[in-house]
C-alpha cells in the first residue's frame, strides 16, 4: 500500500525523456521547492507531494468552486498551517474537509498542475533547499509515475495536435442550426457543461479556474469539441488578410475603362471553418493571392 | 473519515478480492494500491484501467444519464478466472478517480462485491 514505490510506471510514455531537474532531485531524495518558468514542484525525500502553477485551478479553487471549503477557510487554514506547514491536518481537524476528500483533491490537484509545469521544455530552475507547502505533505507521489503521467496526458494532447489553435483562443460554440458537418456525434455530460459555460469570450484556461476543473481535460475536451465542429477555430493570424477583390494594377485599369464587374471572393477571414485542412488552404490562397 | 489507504484495505476484505487500486484515469497515474496485481505489476495495471475507461468516458454512447444521476457508475470485465470490476468516485469537486479491484471467480460474488465497492468509493470522499 504505497503509492511512492519506485517501479515501472507506464510502458512507452516518456521513455526517450531526456532527465531534467526532477529526476535528479528526486534521485538525491531531496527536500525543498523547485521552482521553474511554469510553477514550482514541492518534493519530500525525492517525492513530490505539491505541484502549483498558475495555468491549473489548485486544491483552494477546486474546492471553493465546488462549493466545499469557502475561500475564507482556506486562507485561515494556510494562516494556522504554522512553521511546520501543518495545513492539511488543520483543514482535517476543524472537520472541513474528510481525508479521503484532502487526498483525492490533492492528488487531482497536483497532477493537473503537473501536466504544465513538467511538459514544458527546460527553462532556468532553481531549487531552494527545505521549502516546504504550508499544506504539508499529504499524499506523495513517486516522480518517474508523475513524469510518465504527464507523458501519457501529453500524448491525449497531441493526438488532436491539428486543433491546438484552441488552446488559447475564447471557447465559441457553434450552434446548432448552423451548417456543420453533417453527422456531428452527439456530445457527452462534461461537453455539453463547458459548452454552456462558454460565453464567447473566456478561453479554455479561464472556463477551468471558473468552474474548478481541470486545466488538462478542459483543454482535451475543447479541442475534441473544435474537432466535432462545436466549437470555433481562430482565425489564423500569421498571413496577412486578403483584399478582397485585389487585382493587378494594370489589369484594373483595363478592367475599369471596359466598365466590367469586379470579382469579389469570399473573405477568408469571414469565412467559418473548424477544419484545419480547409483553414490552411485557405492561408495558402490569401499568401498565393498576396503575389499574384 | 477513512483515507485511500483506509478504503482499499476495507476493499480487500470483500470476498474473492484479489487485490485493489485508485487510480486517476485521465493518465493511469497509480494513487493508491493493496494487495496482489495482475501479472505482479499495478503500475501497469492502473495504465489499463485508465485506457479502459477514457474509452467509455470519451464518447456520448455510455454517457445516458442525461441530467440525473452520475453519468457513469461501473465497468464490469469478466474473464476466465476473473472479474474486473471498475467503479468511478463521484466527488463534490473536480476529479478523475476510479476504484478497481481484482477479483477470483470461484470466490467472488459480483453482486455483493458491486454493492461493496460503491459503499467504499462513497466512504472515500464523504462525511
Amino acid at each position: 500500500m504505497d503509492s511512492t514505490s519506485p517501479s515501472r510506471s507506464g510502458r512507452g510514455a516518456g521513455d526517450d525523456r531526456r532527465p531534467g531537474p526532477l529526476d535528479r532531485y528526486a534521485a538525491e531524495r531531496a527536500t525543498g521547492a523547485l521552482r521553474g518558468p511554469a510553477g514550482c514542484v514541492y518534493l519530500h525525500q525525492g517525492a513530490v507531494y505539491c505541484v502549483e502553477c498558475p495555468t491549473a485551478p489548485g486544491v483552494g479553487a477546486r474546492l471553493a468552486t465546488a462549493g466545499r471549503v469557502p475561500p475564507e477557510r482556506w486562507r485561515h487554514a494556510e494562516s494556522a498551517a504554522g512553521a511546520h506547514h501543518r495545513g492539511g491536518q488543520f483543514l482535517l481537524q476543524q472537520g472541513w474537509l474528510t481525508r479521503g476528500e484532502l487526498e483525492v483533491c490533492q492528488l487531482s490537484a497536483l497532477l493537473d498542475a503537473a501536466c504544465f509545469v513538467l511538459a514544458q521544455e527546460a527553462g532556468a530552475t532553481s531549487f531552494a533547499r527545505g521549502d516546504a507547502h504550508w499544506l504539508g505533505v499529504i499524499r506523495p507521489v513517486d516522480a518517474a509515475a508523475l513524469l510518465a503521467a504527464v507523458a501519457r496526458r501529453q500524448a491525449q494532447l497531441d493526438r488532436l495536435d491539428a486543433w491546438s489553435a484552441a488552446d488559447g483562443a475564447p471557447v465559441v460554440p457553434i450552434p446548432p442550426e448552423h451548417p456543420g458537418p453533417p453527422d456531428r456525434p452527439p456530445l457527452t455530460g462534461r461537453q455539453r457543461r463547458l459548452l454552456a459555460h462558454a460565453d464567447g469570450e473566456r478561453t479554455p484556461g479561464e472556463l477551468a479556474h471558473a468552474l474548478g476543473h481541470s486545466a488538462f481535460l478542459t483543454l482535451l475536451e475543447v479541442r475534441r469539441l473544435a474537432a466535432a465542429g462545436r466549437v470555433r477555430l481562430p482565425p489564423p493570424a500569421a498571413l496577412p488578410r486578403r483584399r478582397p477583390g485585389a487585382v493587378p494594377h494594370q489589369r484594373r485599369a483595363r478592367d475599369t475603362a471596359a466598365d466590367a464587374p469586379v470579382w469579389h471572393l469570399p473573405d477568408p477571414g469571414a469565412l467559418e471553418t473548424t477544419d484545419p485542412d480547409v483553414a490552411l488552404l485557405v492561408r495558402l490562397r490569401t499568401a498565393l493571392e498576396e503575389n499574384l | 473519515m477513512p483515507g485511500i489507504d483506509q478504503v482499499l484495505a476495507r476493499a480487500m476484505g470483500i470476498p474473492g478480492v484479489l487485490g485493489a487500486g485508485l487510480t486517476d484515469w485521465t493518465s493511469g497515474l497509480t494513487l493508491g494500491t493493496a494487495g496482489r496485481a495482475p501479472h505482479g505489476d499495478h503500475d501497469a495495471a492502473a495504465a489499463d484501467t485508465a485506457e479502459v475507461v477514457q474509452a467509455v468516458t470519451r464518447n456520448a454512447t455510455f454517457d445516458t444519464a442525461g441530467g440525473d444521476g452520475e453519468p457513469l457508475e461501473d465497468l464490469i470485465i469478466t474473464a476466465g478466472n476473473s472479474y474486473h470490476l471498475i467503479r468511478l468516485v463521484p466527488t463534490a469537486f473536480d476529479s478523475q478517480t476510479c476504484l478497481h479491484l481484482w477479483l477470483d471467480r470461484t470466490r467472488a460474488n459480483l453482486a455483493i462485491a458491486r454493492l461493496r465497492l460503491r459503499e467504499l468509493a462513497a466512504e472515500l470522499v464523504t462525511d
